[in-house]
């Protein structure tokens, strides 16, 4: 590939989404949709730490098509498989419909979102019946490989009717070198009841350009649990629209950055009307050259009084090469709200370092249970033991990798 | 089993000892009492091996090995054990996963035979019972929220279960209550033995009373200038500090 600059890739990125939008029949509001966005340039302000030229290999150019060769474990009896952005297969509870007839999805702003609107031909709906309470989490397996630079566009949709009460573990993998353009929304009307899981342990090599829409629309609780390792590029703009008096929404969340992984985390809490809370807690953790971004924004629109917001984003910086760069952002048009931020990005304490160590336990091993300490809290809080079964070992490995024994740093 | 000979150290460049004797026979217990600002604590450190305590000159021996070549981990793994003079908390790591890491290593290291975590859980009920914890401090964070005296009931905890060659306790009598001193000393003198060396170091002679040494030393600014037997404890707690160093003492 000949040397690009950053403008001139924005543009190959917009012609080849057109392209493809346009092959796959793609019209009206969603290709207008494609064709209004522009791919973001390196100096635009909500890019700034994450740049493109990974795509710059052509992911765009192929779809990928690769059997899963390490497909996840079931984590619930009811199950969801969607491979390379085709569904493969459901095993779901009475109660809860799957079907393709989407809602407009409101509040997505990236061009990648409006590309998966375009050529994503058969999105999933997983609809939960009003007044249903599902007992089992439904665990939906989003899987894509591709041994050459190759993309997919996976776009789910769980909606909860009124009253409904449901869990819904959104798990990724991706393998090779494949590109995983996701978009996820969560509808829930009034006395709806949503715990939601985001799993994100995809391969080196793979990238992941991942948009999740929370829109409460009714008086309702949603609990998003997001659980994400690095890869090549990972990009999660999530945003929440709490939109309903009385509405409560909890986002907890862990990333660990290894090697020379990334996670460019953009969270967006939208307050619109009054008497709504909000909290945001992530932790972060950044070994070797990894590099970590957290943007967290809560935006508490004119008229929405009584709102109760709170932002937390700690991180753990392992050794001198890795880099986290966070950042709170509050925007707000009102006097009568009670909103709490911060965030610090600490390294390892060597007090609790020598203590461990001077019990005996080798230096890397300190480093790995202090790191796991670190974020235990959060694993700890995870409701369903499914999960934090799953999530034990996977972050023990992640942390073992990420503070290699003998790193005197 | 230990042997100081000429110690010179410093803590952050800062010159601390300057050229300690010490000889600790197996069997022995040792107090190392002194003024604020002698170098007690200092000691204790340097030995255990923590960052920013530097030995400058002489050497310190531990069974014929030299402290200074072996990280922190590698000590405790020969059987030396610090209790702290303020333990910290670390949240997020259970004692009882603490207690596992650590007993595994040390007990691997040492050759002895692997806890299963039934055993594990036994014996370390049992410390517990024999300081006073109650056993649910096993599943809290190492320290965490636990109080002065819990912290240091803690330290001794972790001493019966490591069953240290030599252990050195580092003011572990400062802010207990006589109840808990009591505790703390019942469990340091359940660990007397033929084989073991205690170094006890205090600044008060109150601990004495409960656990009584076979030597008293006593060190000033970097030196152990006066050596006796458990009634030099005694003759400090009626003169004070000042009748050897030549100083009145401020504290």
């Amino acid at each position: 590939m000949s040397l690009s600059t950053a403008s001139s890739l924005a543009i190959d990125l917009k012609t080849q989404a057109l392209a493809n939008a346009r092959r796959h029949g793609s019209a009206g509001d969603a290709l207008a949709e494609l064709e209004a966005a522009s791919f973001p340039e390196r100096k635009s302000e909500r890019w700034k730490y994450t740049s493109l030229q990974a795509l710059a290999d052509g992911h765009l150019n192929a779809v990928a098509t690769d059997e899963i060769r390490q497909p996840l474990p079931a984590l619930s009896e009811f199950l969801v498989t969607i491979n390379n952005g085709q569904l493969q297969g459901s095993t779901l509870p009475a109660g809860v419909n799957l079907h393709h007839d989407a809602p407009t999805v409101n509040g997505l702003q990236t061009p990648f979102a409006a590309y998966n609107g375009a050529v994503c031909g058969q999105p999933v709906v997983l609809e939960v019946a009003a007044n249903t309470r599902i007992e089992q989490p439904i665990h939906v397996q989003i899987q894509s490989a591709s041994e050459a630079p190759a993309h997919c566009n996976p776009r789910v949709i769980v909606k909860l009717n009124t009253g409904a009460e449901a869990t819904v573990i959104e798990h990724y993998h991706a393998e090779g070198q494949a590109l995983t353009n996701a978009v996820t929304a969560l509808i829930t009307a009034d006395n709806a009841q949503l715990t939601h899981y985001r799993l994100q342990g995809e391969q080196a090599n793979t990238l992941h350009i991942g948009t999740l829409i929370i829109d409460q629309q009714g008086i309702s609780k949603v609990d998003s649990y997001q659980l994400m390792t690095g890869n090549r590029l990972r990009r999660n703009d999530v945003r929440a629209l709490v939109n309903k008096s009385g509405a409560e929404l909890n986002m907890k969340g862990i990333f660990v950055v290894r090697d020379k992984s990334h996670v460019d985390n953009q969270l967006c809490v939208e307050h619109a009307v009054p008497n709504c809370q909000s909290d945001q807690n992530f932790k972060g953790l950044a070994g070797e050259s990894g590099k970590a971004v957290f943007n967290g924004r809560i935006h508490i629109h004119p008229g929405a009084s009584g709102t109760n917001a709170e932002l937390s984003n700690k991180n753990l910086l392992l050794n001198t090469g890795a880099e986290i760069n966070t950042k709170p952002e509050l925007e707000i048009y009102n006097d009568d709200v009670k909103c709490a931020h911060g965030t610090t990005v600490g390294q390892l304490d060597a007090g609790q370092q020598f203590y461990l160590q001077s019990r005996g336990i080798p230096a890397g091993e300190a480093k790995r249970m202090l790191s796991l300490g670190f974020v235990n809290e959060l694993l700890m809080a995870l409701p369903h033991p499914a999960v934090t079964e799953w999530a034990q070992p996977w972050l023990e490995a992640e942390l073992t990798h990420a503070s290699p024994a003998g790193d005197a740093a | 089993m230990l042997e100081i000979r000429d110690l010179h150290a410093t803590v952050a460049d800062k010159p601390i000892l300057k050229g300690l004797n010490l000889t600790v026979n197996p069997g022995e217990v040792h107090a190392i009492m002194g003024p604020n600002g002698s170098g007690k604590s200092t000691l204790a450190n340097v030995l255990a091996g923590r960052d920013n305590y530097e030995i400058t000159g002489g050497e310190a021996l531990f069974e014929g090995k030299s402290l200074a070549d072996l990280e922190p981990e590698e000590r405790a793994q020969a059987g030396l054990f610090l209790a702290f003079q303020y333990p910290v908390e670390i949240p997020g790591v259970s004692n009882m996963e603490f207690l596992k890491a650590a007993l595994e290593a040390v007990r691997t290291a040492q050759g002895k035979e692997e806890w299963d975590s039934v055993t594990l859980l036994r014996q370390a009920r049992a410390a517990c019972k024999q300081v006073n914890l109650d056993a649910s401090f096993l599943k809290r964070g190492v320290n965490e929220g636990f109080s002065g005296g819990e912290k240091k009931r803690n330290e001794i905890m972790q001493m019966l279960l490591m069953e240290p060659k030599l252990a050195l306790l580092d003011e572990t009598d400062s802010g207990l209550d006589i109840d808990a001193l009591q505790t703390v000393a019942k469990g340091v003198n359940s660990l007397r033995s033929p084989e073991r060396g205690i170094v006890l170091v205090t600044h008060y002679q109150r601990l004495l009373d409960y656990i009584v040494p076979d030597f008293v030393h006593v060190l000033s600014n970097g030196q152990i200038i006066k050596s006796g037997g458990k009634e030099l404890a005694l003759e400090l707690e009626k003169k004070g500090y000042g009748w050897l160093t030549g100083e009145e003492e401020s504290a």
